[in-house]
């Protein structure tokens, strides 16, 4: 491999004699000669005069030029040829002519070598100089495994989530939150849920350790529940014949989402209605904690407020719901909620997995909503999120809707 | 919910016709109740807790009965017993109610199911016998002189399921009952007891005497209840006297004697309710004929007549959950078959749309999924040590629980951060870089607010590997706020939670709104990290 070459003012003295060996030859002739003479015989004069000066080949006077001894050899001469044929040339005159600069190294470009040969890499380099179209591409294994990738993603349990929320909101439903952090009084109280129910137990609700009370706003709208539950208030009721307004302003954790339908509800005004708000959000209850059970779980669930609406347009929206989840069938049995009459839950038929229960609903019953300020029927339904979710992640275990499993979430594959 | 398993024969028998398993099933579930599985001899239903008159074999065999069209309402007829009950007030259990029952034939199905049936109403209906306790003994043990009186401690009983005879004490220190139920009496010095010429007979609401007690000879039964809410005794009562009546048995009632006055009890005739056909048709939704409505009354045990514009509606006693015209409604659609509806979507127009805090949470989401960082979600409850102490970071102050089923989740996370790291710790034997995030809620407490609380949205990020650095995770942050439009600056912070000279507070609009920084490996060895870590965490709603 060639490792240096001439430069243009070396190619010029390799063809016209270096300047030194120039005014030597033309010394050699007549001896000596007057030194304005001399400069003008030779192009590059004093390059010339200072190497055959340096040579002792050549004695001035300043007004004459004397040849003292005609070089038998100019090596620097030989080595421009030398290297010019490609040949080893010792390191101390490759040095001068470098000096010099009548040669230079030849840089080679990684891609220079690659001529005619097969390459692995296509690079930069090789489009810009053409030099791709001279090289050969070598074969890959096209089954060779690589490294392995870890795409930045959203939760899988999410795209669960997501998928609802959109296809909710293009339904005509609007998104509703409240504090996980509820009075009584949302959670249950509002609900016609009485005091003494069951659900409201220590077994059933978180309760806050302190502060252990809320704040009383609406002094009237809790007379109107408080009343209610005693005797029916004016909603044609019997009433549970009972209430204890200091559990109702007892702090817990939001033990279902209906906290925030009765919130919506108490903020609806006569221009809002008609209506549709969904809520997608956490929800606690102390529990076992296994692959089925955990404290703390999401809820999924809405209303529809409007003059007119019937038992039958509830079953008419549980359908569309179905259909949102992907179900092919939906069958609906009679069921049991303290704030909803009538009550029913929606089980759905999916090819892989048979019937399935789906969630439950109603319409809320008129002790809800009349002391809320709302004349007209709300039906009311939820969809169990989390459960639907673990049935469209292929999972069995709770858990992974909230998993710490870093492997798993990166390999889970995303959700059709 | 109640779950209740039942002998299927004995069910199949009170129906009194041939059902096949599947019939059983499908009828029992239009009903209401849940089969939760089936055997040969045996089906368990899980019952919605508003509806005890199906708890009992027999209530539910009468509902199936009444559904298939095999029997039709039921006006429960009550003979004078001529027992009297001489009660005086006991503020610690001041209601009572009884009744007889005659001509029992005991099985070992009725047995059973008796035991059942009280077990299941005194746990439910009775809040663990404090609302209602029952007491049911073989009437021809009793003399007729029965009273409700207080007894003093060292009064003797001879507890069912036992071998000898005790103080009324000593009842509730030595036997399981006693022991499971004691607390009901706390506080009283003398106990409430029903006695008759031959003593205390029974000791509510925890144990009976072994002299009254029901056995497969007992031909007359005396049915006693007690309890702190009048309402729920004599619905319990009613409850209990219809479902023997369903094998045959004749309720007789007793006086129950305050002094002059006196109450009977069970008190069996049917209430009514007058209801518009066009009342009914607005709320189901359909256009039923008034005879589809009777028809439908009558499958779900109601007695209904046509009383010109208006149907006069009777309802059975036992039906304790009817409190509004509604719950009727209900059972019209029940009655129609809920499966029978064909279901309408109204033409509604509302325009939907996604809460503000979750629109911007799901554009940060995928900002940072873009930064290549896997999403995480966490639980909200967690505990002080993951919070403060691992965290190397102050106490402060949070919502605590009072009721916490397991140390580990004790209170409601008020920073995310922690969860990050939790999850780096689950995972170190997991390929690096680990880069993570999660958008979710914290809560802190804020005395202005009703709930004297604040759910806050918060993002947290965290990036582990071997260069992760604090100018890596400014990088990530400046990032992020440039893309979301504002303004921000650094400030140097000091927590030790990250290393000194390595973190920062990110301020926007004047406002801390977060921090970012290197973590402590001081909070690294805590969690047993081998890996340099570097988070943010910015508190959403603050920017």
């Amino acid at each position: 491999m060639k490792r240096y070459e001439l430069t243009e003012e070396g190619k010029d003295y390799l063809k016209n004699g270096l300047p030194e060996k120039r005014l030597v030859d033309i010394l050699g002739k007549s001896k000596s000669l007057p030194f304005d003479e001399a400069k003008t015989s030779v192009d590059n004069f004093y390059i010339a005069l200072q190497w055959t000066l340096k040579n002792n080949w050549v004695k001035s006077t300043g007004k004459e030029l004397t040849l003292i001894t005609y070089p038998n050899e100019i090596p620097q001469q030989n080595a421009l040829e030398k290297i010019d044929r490609d040949e080893e040339v010792d390191e101390n005159l490759v040095d001068i002519l470098l000096q010099r600069k009548l040669i230079k190294k030849i840089v080679v470009s990684e891609a220079d070598k690659l001529v005619g040969q097969e390459i692995t890499n296509l690079t930069p380099q090789l489009l810009k100089s053409g030099l791709w179209k001279k090289v050969k591409f070598k074969k890959y294994d096209v089954n060779a495994s690589v490294a392995k990738i870890y795409p930045g993603k959203l939760h899988a349990y999410r795209q669960v989530i997501e998928e609802i929320r959109e296809k909710l909101i293009g339904l005509g439903f609007v998104e509703a939150k409240g504090p996980l952090v509820e009075l009584n009084f949302w959670n249950a109280d509002a609900l016609f849920m009485p005091s003494d129910h069951p659900a409201r137990g220590i077994h059933d609700i978180y309760m806050v350790k302190e502060p252990k009370e809320g704040k009383v706003l609406d002094k009237d709208l809790w007379r109107r529940v408080g009343d209610t539950h005693e005797k029916g208030w004016i909603t044609g009721s019997k009433g549970w014949g009972s209430w204890d307004f200091e559990l109702a302003k007892r702090l817990v954790l939001r033990s279902q989402t209906t906290a925030v339908s009765a919130r919506t509800l108490s903020k609806l005004k006569s221009g809002d209605i008609p209506h549709k708000m969904f809520v997608i959000d956490r929800v606690f209850r102390p529990d076992v904690i296994d692959a089925k059970h955990f404290i703390e779980f999401d809820q999924c669930e809405g209303i529809v407020v409007g003059e007119g609406l019937t038992f039958r347009h509830l079953l008419g929206y549980l359908k569309e719901f179905a259909q949102i989840i992907g179900a092919e069938q939906v069958r609906f049995k009679p069921s049991y909620f303290p704030f909803t009459e009538f009550s029913t839950e929606m089980y759905v038929y999916f090819k892989d997995l048979g019937w399935v229960e789906a969630g439950g609903s109603g319409i809320l019953r008129p002790e809800v909503t009349m002391p809320l300020g709302v004349e007209v029927p709300v039906l009311a339904w939820g969809i169990g999120i989390g459960r639907l979710a673990m049935l469209k992640l292929g999972i069995n275990d709770i858990r992974y809707l909230i998993s710490d499993n870093l492997d798993w979430l990166r390999n889970k594959e995303m959700v059709k | 919910m109640p779950i209740i398993t039942h002998d299927k024969k004995d069910l199949l028998n009170l129906i009194g016709t041939k059902l096949s398993t599947q019939e059983l099933e499908e009828v029992i579930s239009l009903i209401k109740p849940n089969v939760e599985s089936s055997t040969e001899t045996e089906i368990v239903l899980e019952v919605t807790p508003e509806r005890p008159d199906l708890f009992g074999i027999e209530g539910l065999s009468r509902a199936i009965k009444l559904y298939l069209g095999l029997s039709g309402f039921k006006n429960y007829q009550v003979l004078n017993s001529k027992l009297n009950i001489k009660a005086t007030h006991i503020p610690k259990r001041p209601y009572i109610a009884a009744a007889v029952i005659r001509n029992v034939s005991m099985t070992d199905a009725f047995i059973k199911s008796l035991m059942n049936i009280q077990e299941i109403l005194a746990e439910s209906i009775g809040r663990k016998r404090k609302k209602v306790a029952i007491g049911i003994h073989d009437l021809d043990g009793i003399s007729q002189n029965i009273s409700y009186v207080e007894a003093n401690r060292d009064e003797k009983i001879f507890p069912l399921g036992t071998n000898e005879e005790m103080t009324l004490i000593e009842v509730l220190e030595k036997i399981p009952k006693g022991k499971e139920y004691g607390h009901l009496l706390a506080g009283v010095e003398k106990f409430p007891v029903f006695k008759d010429a031959n003593g205390i007979f029974s000791f509510p609401p925890i144990i009976n005497s072994d002299r009254t007690r029901v056995t497969e000879k007992t031909k007359n039964l005396f049915v006693e209840l007690t309890g702190l809410d009048k309402k729920a005794v004599l619905q319990t009562l009613n409850i209990i006297v219809t479902n023997f009546a369903e094998r045959g048995c004749i309720i007789e009632s007793v006086k129950i004697f305050y002094g002059d006055k006196f109450e009977v009890t069970p008190e069996l005739s049917p209430s009514y309710v007058d209801l518009g056909i066009g009342e009914i048709n607005k709320l189901i939704g359909l256009d039923l004929k008034k005879s589809d409505v009777i028809g439908s009354l009558s499958r779900m045990g109601y007695g209904a007549t046509d009383n010109k514009d208006v149907l006069r509606i009777y309802i059975p006693q036992y039906r304790t959950d009817i409190l509004h015209k509604i719950d009727l409604l209900e059972d019209v659609a029940i009655g129609y078959g809920f499966n029978n509806f064909i279901p309408h979507l109204p033409n509604i127009a509302t325009v939907g749309r996604s809460h503000p805090i979750e629109k911007l949470s799901n554009k940060v989401r995928n900002l940072l999924i873009g930064f290549g960082f896997q999403e995480i979600i966490r639980p909200i409850l967690t505990n002080r040590r993951n919070m403060f102490d691992r965290m190397c970071a102050k106490q402060e102050n949070i919502i605590e629980l009072e009721n916490p089923v397991s140390e580990e989740y004790a209170c409601l996370r008020n920073w995310l951060l922690p969860s990050l790291v939790e999850v780096l710790s689950a995972n170190k034997h997991v390929e690096y870089p680990q880069n993570i995030f999660e958008v979710g809620d914290a809560v802190i407490p804020d005395y202005q607010e009703e709930t004297m609380s604040k759910t806050v949205r918060k993002i947290s990020c965290s990036m582990s590997h071997s260069k992760a650095s604090y100018d890596e995770i400014k990088g990530v942050v400046e990032s992020l706020l440039k893309q979301m439009g504002t303004d921000y600056a650094f400030k140097e912070n000091s927590s030790s939670t990250f290393i000194e000279g390595r973190q920062a507070s990110i301020v926007v609009k004047n406002n801390i709104v977060g921090f970012l920084g290197e973590i402590n490996p001081e909070v690294l060895d805590k969690w047993g990290l081998e890996m340099p870590c570097a988070a943010f965490e910015i508190e959403l709603e603050k920017l």
